[in-house]
């Protein structure tokens, strides 16, 4: 980025940044330096590609239209803790209105990928139309700038997305990767693909540990365009680092917010998995489809359950102090530890082990492992295989597809292989495709077209607003569980002031776990700005444009086409409340009533003109 | 008097699960988390006879305390 400014909130227009645009059909390549609108552009990420996918009306996400933008935040590739990431955006496939219209939609992930994008001179690449035959692009950092070549990929058709990223590895030992998987390439059936961001980890084992830019499936659109895989090459620019972002750093690493990811042995919370202990003791671990029986079964994933049989391995990111990775392998007789299978993070773990009645660690572990390596969304594959699970419990005369049930592993991981193959489109267009189909929708765990994450709707009312698919784009999902609010106006206030402000993070760079509750309005933040870039910029001026971003998020979801109706969770919540979450009910039809009006009345004014 | 404490996930490491304890009368939930040397870091959620409360609450005699980490995304 070019800066001519120490003032991004007052002069946006004074600072630059760097584009290039591709154009798949023609392969014509275009640069430009592009200077920002607003303090939005300024910080990145879906700040400024929702902007961009404003500007264009997009009627079904596979077209030629529809562009997909690469970029990366402001800290991304900075010497602040966390500052890694990679944003995926484009009209989703996946994520849209009941009108048919496509939703805008962004991915973020982590890796060395994103910093080494950023390292190359480039601030954001743009892919508009598609290429005839599969191609990746080869991002390269040179004396005259960044440059971007095509490149023929018909040797990686067909590879999985860890066996692309080694491939290309082989071509380019310098660089890091981007790549789609399977599903991603078989788009027309599965909407779900994921883009995995190659690590140093990865590359150096030779095992499949990458990180997932997940949600929404860009990796279908990115297949769509006939684009496998990015490769940024360029040397590693770590600069040393500031007292000040030093002082930060300590403070990311040993704060509250870290704190709970780190290994236990370190004195840590020992990963997102301990939401496991926690949620179970208010029976609001996800079991079946999104509905806790009140009895013992989750705990057979508790982390103190795995490792009696498991070899178990905290690892962190390029950079990170923040060892928030658990990564599972086999243990051998003679107890040392055999082949990797996975890492356990608390979303996939349960959607694909126990909200699937999978409570053996092994075979949960194998099929995130293989939802990882077919490229999807282990949300989104594992939300709709258990609503497959729940139709057949429903239905045991007449089952859908190969009539798994809950806890088949063998007929479970058979529906994820059919998935990812693009043999299967009930699974791979999600679950609120296939809901419409079978014309039971209510216990389709989705809203807007994204399945849920694994906390249950109940303690969550604020999944209807969330931008980008559940708890990552709206904050709300602690404010029950760990908060104990059940009362209106907490709810309102959660929702459109405090807890919106999560989807910060997926404007400047960093990861959430930065700063979780806080978001990146902060002192800390500001200080990494003023030292990595010499800006000045209060954390006023910050949470503003966060806040500007997130309500252009629902904007744009409301030009797509989305009914409030459509702004809810699933009916079965209401319909047939769980009796076993042991929580107050705060969804009740009455309740989300008041919330419901409350929160558009707030909103409603905030948007207005947002999108002119 | 007497408190039924419930420790849950890392809390329970080199501590207990759950057990009866005897505690002076006027006892608040602070008092047993220094007690027990919970690491203040993780220190989430407190819950008395099922709801939510702050680590200031008083406890009364036959109490169930749950003493959580903190949960936060994933």
């Amino acid at each position: 980025m070019i800066f001519q400014t120490t003032d991004p909130a007052a002069h946006p227009e004074a600072i630059l940044y760097r584009r290039c645009t591709v154009d798949l059909c023609s392969g014509k390549i275009r640069h430009s330096d592009v200077s920002c609108r607003n303090l939005e552009d300024v910080l990145g990420g879906f700040g400024r590609s929702f902007q961009d996918l404003a500007e264009r009306k997009i009627d079904t996400a596979f077209c030629d239209e529809n562009p997909l933008i690469v970029n990366t935040g402001l800290l991304t590739g900075s010497s602040a803790m966390t500052g890694m990431r990679t944003y995926f955006s484009g009209y989703s496939p996946i994520k849209g209105s009941k009108k048919g219209l496509p939703a805008a939609m962004w991915s973020a992930g982590s890796g060395k990928f994103g910093a080494k994008f950023k390292w190359t001179g480039l601030d954001e690449l743009i892919f508009e139309n598609r290429s005839v035959e599969p191609v990746y692009a080869l991002i390269r950092e040179t004396e005259k700038g960044p440059s971007v070549e095509l490149k023929s990929a018909a040797q990686l058709l067909g590879l999985s997305s860890h066996e692309k990223i080694m491939a290309l590895r082989q071509l380019y030992p310098d660089a890091h990767f981007a790549a789609i998987g399977p599903a991603g390439e078989n788009w027309r059936h599965n909407f779900m693909g994921a883009v995995a961001l190659s690590t140093e980890n990865q590359l150096k084992s030779g095992e499949d540990k990458c990180r997932f830019a997940g949600r929404g499936g860009m990796g279908s659109l990115m297949g769509y365009k006939n684009l496998l895989a990015l490769v940024a090459q360029s040397r590693d620019k770590i600069k040393a680092v500031s007292e000040a972002v030093k002082a930060v750093n300590l403070n990311v690493v040993k704060g509250g917010g870290a704190a709970r990811l780190q290994p236990l042995s370190r004195g840590g919370g020992g990963g997102t998995w301990a939401a496991y202990d926690v949620l179970q003791e208010f029976h609001a671990v996800p079991l079946n489809n999104f509905r806790p029986q009140g009895n013992a079964l989750p705990e057979k994933l508790f982390r103190v359950n795995v490792e009696k049989d498991y070899d178990i391995q905290s690892q962190a990111c390029f950079r990170c102090g923040i060892t928030c990775h658990n990564n599972i392998s086999e243990r051998k007789s003679d107890g040392s530890k055999g082949e990797f299978l996975a890492k356990f993070d608390y979303e996939p773990l349960n959607l694909l082990g126990t909200n699937l009645g999978i409570h053996d660690a092994g075979q949960a572990a194998r099929l995130i492992q293989l939802g990882d390596n077919y490229g999807m969304d282990s949300i989104s594959l594992g939300g709709t295989i258990s609503y497959v699970l729940s139709y057949n419990e429903r239905h045991p005369g007449k089952p859908l597809l190969n009539g798994a049930t809950f806890g088949d592993y063998q007929k479970i991981r058979e529906l994820i292989i059919a998935a990812g193959e693009g043999k299967c489109p009930a699974v791979g267009m999600g679950s609120m495709r296939l809901s419409q189909q079978t014309g039971e929708t209510s216990y389709a765990y989705q809203v807007k077209g994204l399945e849920l994450p694994a906390y249950q709707p109940e303690t969550n009312p604020g999944y209807a607003w969330a931008i980008a698919g559940g708890h990552m784009s709206m904050g709300t999902y602690g404010l029950l569980t760990r908060e104990g609010k059940s009362d209106l106006d907490s709810w309102v206030k959660g929702i459109t002031e405090d807890k919106l402000h999560i989807v910060g993070f997926d404007m400047i760079g960093l990861c959430k776990f930065f700063d979780i509750t806080k978001g990146i309005g902060t002192q800390m933040v500001v200080d990494c700005l003023k030292s990595e870039f010499n800006l000045d910029i209060s954390p006023e001026a910050i949470r503003a444009a966060v806040h500007r971003a997130f309500l252009r998020g629902l904007a744009l979801e409301l030009r797509q086409g989305y009914t409030k109706e459509e702004f809810r969770l699933p009916a079965e919540v209401f319909e047939n409340p769980n009796p076993h979450i042991q929580l107050p009910n705060i969804t009740t039809p009455e309740f989300i009533a008041q919330l419901e009006k409350r929160v558009w009345e707030i909103f409603e004014p905030e948007l207005e003109g947002l999108l002119a | 008097m007497k408190i039924n404490v419930k420790l849950i996930g890392l809390f329970q490491i080199g501590r207990f699960k759950q057990e009866d304890r005897r505690y002076p009368p006027g006892t608040k939930v602070q008092d047993v988390i220094s007690e027990l040397q919970l690491p203040t870091q993780h220190f989430g959620i407190v819950l008395i006879n099922g709801s939510h409360a702050e680590p200031v609450a008083q406890l009364s005699d036959g109490d169930q305390l749950v003493l959580l980490p903190i949960v936060d995304g994933g």
